[in-house]
């Protein structure tokens, strides 16, 4: 029954969020407007983690597993794929690059700010 | 014959019994290996597409039980709502460096695959199945579909992401002489989500807690720069 009421929680807050997403102007994707909701729930103290606990952690912790599928109908895109086989690897070695560089280094800017500022005061 | 067999390969069982038996393996090979490049994920396509060519098994008949999986991405996703939430405390004290961070490298990403998409010559549904590749999958793929991305383009650019980024996570921390551990953790879990973050906990505690945020911040970051497009 506990795991019941769990696996309920979560399509409840699924199927709220596929009804916010039919509702809003511009197209933001139903796990993510699931996600804020179920980020709110808690902060608010309207779900707690111990209602959610055996079965985000199932969900969590095989979430790789639920691409599969996804990852399975590249069968249907082998051609485009091979076709763009290096343009691909390439976009997503400089971009990782970037990305990290990017990211560490404005954190480590906006940090040192922060201390200036603290020091500062 | 032939009715036979497609009942049998047209069941949703099969597809689920495939995909749990293929995925197993490749969690067990990763046991063995421990190196990124054995990653459990790709091992499974790899393994379930083999059998499905050999057995000249229509992907079809396979998404019968596919489909079923597939329903689990949607809860999956609103969980890392949890995540998020169990590292409330670091949130509050650097939500100003993790906000700048998450957005400066969110707009380096799609900024820089775009370009090069535009250099490569890439058509619009290849350029919008690659743009979102540096967050998560269940994010990376809601984007791509939402503007006419193909979704295992993108499942496929997030993996080679991921694990590019955590074999390169070590060299490139030492190459940009990044030294503060909440830099680079952030760094690791913008470049190469879930699949860094697993290499990031390796590092150290705070490195492996601020990769896991930096999974969401940037996610939910993607998905609004997203709506620019």
């Amino acid at each position: 029954m506990k795991i019941l009421r769990q696996i309920g929680i979560f399509m409840g807050i699924c199927w709220i969020s596929v009804i916010v997403e039919q509702l809003l102007p511009f197209a933001f994707p139903a796990a993510v407007i699931g996600m804020i909701l179920l980020f709110f729930c808690l902060l608010l103290g309207i779900i707690r983690l111990e209602h959610i606990r055996e079965k985000s952690d199932f969900l969590l912790g095989n979430m790789s597993f639920f691409f599969l599928p996804a990852g399975i109908s590249m069968i249907n895109y082998l051609d485009i794929l091979s076709a763009n086989l290096i343009p691909i690897l390439v976009i997503c070695a400089v971009s990782t690059v970037l990305t990290f560089a990017a990211t560490a280094y404005t954190i480590q800017f906006a940090i040192a700010f922060m201390n200036r500022r603290k020091n500062h005061a | 014959m032939r009715d036979l067999t497609t009942a049998i390969f047209s069941s949703p069982f099969f597809g689920i019994t495939l995909s749990i038996v293929t995925f197993f393996i490749g969690v067990k090979i990763q046991a063995k290996c421990k190196t990124p490049i054995c990653n459990p994920l790709l091992i499974a396509i790899v393994l379930s597409i083999g059998v499905l060519l050999l057995l000249d098994i229509p992907y079809e008949s396979y998404n019968e039980g596919g489909y079923i999986i597939n329903l689990f991405l949607a809860p999956a996703t609103a969980c890392l709502a949890v995540s998020i939430y169990s590292r409330l405390g670091i949130l509050k004290q650097y939500w100003f460096p993790i906000l700048l961070g998450c957005a400066a490298g969110s707009a380096a990403s799609m900024g820089s695959i775009y370009l090069m998409c535009r250099l490569f010559g890439l058509d619009e549904a290849l350029t919008y199945s690659l743009i979102p590749k540096s967050v998560t999958t269940p994010i990376a793929v809601s984007v791509a579909s939402a503007h006419g991305g193909m979704a295992p383009v993108t499942i496929v650019a997030v993996l080679i992401t991921g694990i590019l980024g955590s074999i390169l996570a070590p060299v490139l921390i030492k190459v940009f002489r990044i030294k503060d551990p909440v830099a680079a953790g952030l760094g690791i879990g913008a470049c190469s989500h879930a699949v860094g973050t697993s290499k990031a906990l390796e590092l150290g505690e705070i490195q492996g807690a601020m990769s896991g945020l930096a999974i969401g911040v940037c996610g939910i970051i993607t998905v609004l720069f997203s709506l620019l497009l």
